[in-house]
């Protein structure tokens, strides 16, 4: 089986159609879930948050077998992840676009459930600190996409679980949790 | 004998008659015992020998398959009632039927990526993968028995020779000879185009396109425009190895 980098690739992704968009509804259908998983499994393990869909994207073509997604069929595998709640257009020409393995939701309870484990309930952090900072390393916080932090941080103090301040530049705006 | 007027003649007469239907009955009664003999020993040897051979019979695909055309050569169908003491001796009847379950579950999964047509040799390759923790190995002649018997359910179930291959049918669809073909010549590659279908069947391109239109439709076909050539491809994952890629449809 072939794979990228550390990761296993899909039968379907050495069968020349699937790169091609399906013209039969059915059939395309099918294709869309085969691909959305693919998507969003490979953004996962290997922390891709944000897909520009004119990059060289390693999942939009596959040298082996001499094939390449359209503009098209990215944007449509993308517009499905879209409609799911698993991505979102950064902006209106649909060439950047979020992925979101986790929801919104799931990443702010991973941010209370590591507040918590650390002791922090009534602490102050920056947010640089969550994404980069010794105390999230080994988590999954760790590495994560500043928009989507910042969105889960705003569900949460929307909560009343947190203050966002703001500091002198965007790099130290700070959170204190009040949990 | 000449015929004597009276009573006492027509009296003869009957009683002539009942000695005769007497004979008659008789022999008759006399065959059928033989028969009958011949045919209790016979089924006490296909009994002694399937519980002689039980576990080989169980194991073995090959064997069973023997065993299953000697059957079917003296009119005994070892799979006709669960209830028979075929199944109980054997436990062959329950086999067939989890086999049939698992064959409709792999068809009915598989539906969306090959439009309810897979290969024979797919679907066996599927079931062994399915069936790792179970004993018995499957033969492609098991596979082909527990459709036959899935045939009872009157749902289409059905395999169809196209060209060396066997596939098997689990959509309603009527496939023409034209549909054949086409089917036929994707064994090849995995793929045909129109020019290669013109050219192979000496078609016009209406109706090649059509041929492969309507398979398109039936979920059948899959299009590739990827290629170099610029050439639309028609895949069709039926005909195509599944170790090459359709083993994570499942």
């Amino acid at each position: 089986m072939q794979t990228l980098g550390e990761f296993k690739l899909p039968h379907f992704f050495n069968y020349p159609p699937y790169f091609t968009l399906q013209p039969v509804r059915d059939t395309r259908e099918k294709q869309i879930q085969l691909w959305k998983e693919l998507i969003l499994d490979y953004c996962r393990t290997q922390k891709v948050f944000v897909i520009g869909l004119d990059e060289d994207f390693q999942l939009f073509s596959n040298p082996t077998i001499e094939r390449s997604l359209s503009h098209e069929a990215r944007e449509a595998f993308l517009s499905a992840l879209v409609l799911e709640g698993r991505a979102e257009w950064l902006d209106k020409g649909h060439r950047k676009c979020l992925i979101l393995w986790h929801r919104i939701q799931d990443w702010a309870d991973l941010i209370l459930h590591f507040v918590k484990e650390n002791g922090l309930e009534d602490s102050v952090m920056t947010v640089e600190e969550i994404r980069s900072g010794v105390v999230s390393r080994e988590t999954e916080l760790h590495g994560m996409d500043r928009t989507i932090l910042m969105r889960a941080l705003k569900l949460l103090e929307h909560k009343g679980k947190l203050a966002i301040f703001k500091g002198t530049s965007a790099d130290d705006e700070g959170v204190k949790f009040s949990i | 004998m000449r015929r004597r007027p009276g009573i006492g003649g027509l009296q003869n007469a009957a009683a002539a008659r009942d000695q005769y239907r007497l004979l008659g009955e008789n022999v008759a009664k006399l065959r059928t015992d033989v028969l009958k003999e011949q045919l209790s020993t016979f089924r006490s040897q296909l009994e002694d020998f399937a519980r002689k051979h039980k576990n080989d019979i169980r194991k073995n695909p090959a064997f069973r398959a023997q065993f299953h055309e000697m059957c079917a050569k003296v009119g005994v169908d070892p799979l006709a009632s669960n209830k028979g003491f075929w199944a109980e001796l054997l436990g062959i009847g329950d086999f067939y039927y989890e086999l049939g379950v698992q064959i409709v579950d792999i068809c009915l999964a598989t539906r969306p990526h090959n439009g309810g047509l897979i290969s024979l040799e797919d679907l066996c390759k599927l079931l062994g993968q399915r069936r790792k923790g179970a004993r018995e190995a499957v033969s492609e002649d098991d596979c082909l028995r527990a459709i036959s018997k899935l045939k009872v359910l009157g749902n289409g179930f059905e395999v169809i020779s196209v060209g060396k291959k066997k596939l098997v049918r689990s959509v309603p669809t009527e496939l023409n000879k034209d549909h054949n073909e086409i089917l036929e010549l994707a064994q090849g590659q995995g793929f045909v185009t129109v020019d290669e279908v013109q050219k192979r069947f000496s078609w016009s391109s209406g109706r090649a396109t059509d041929a492969l239109e309507t398979l398109l439709e039936e979920g059948l076909a899959m299009i590739d425009d990827g290629h170099r050539d610029g050439r639309r491809r028609y895949w069709f994952p039926c005909v195509s190895s599944v170790s090459s890629y359709a083993g994570d449809t499942l």
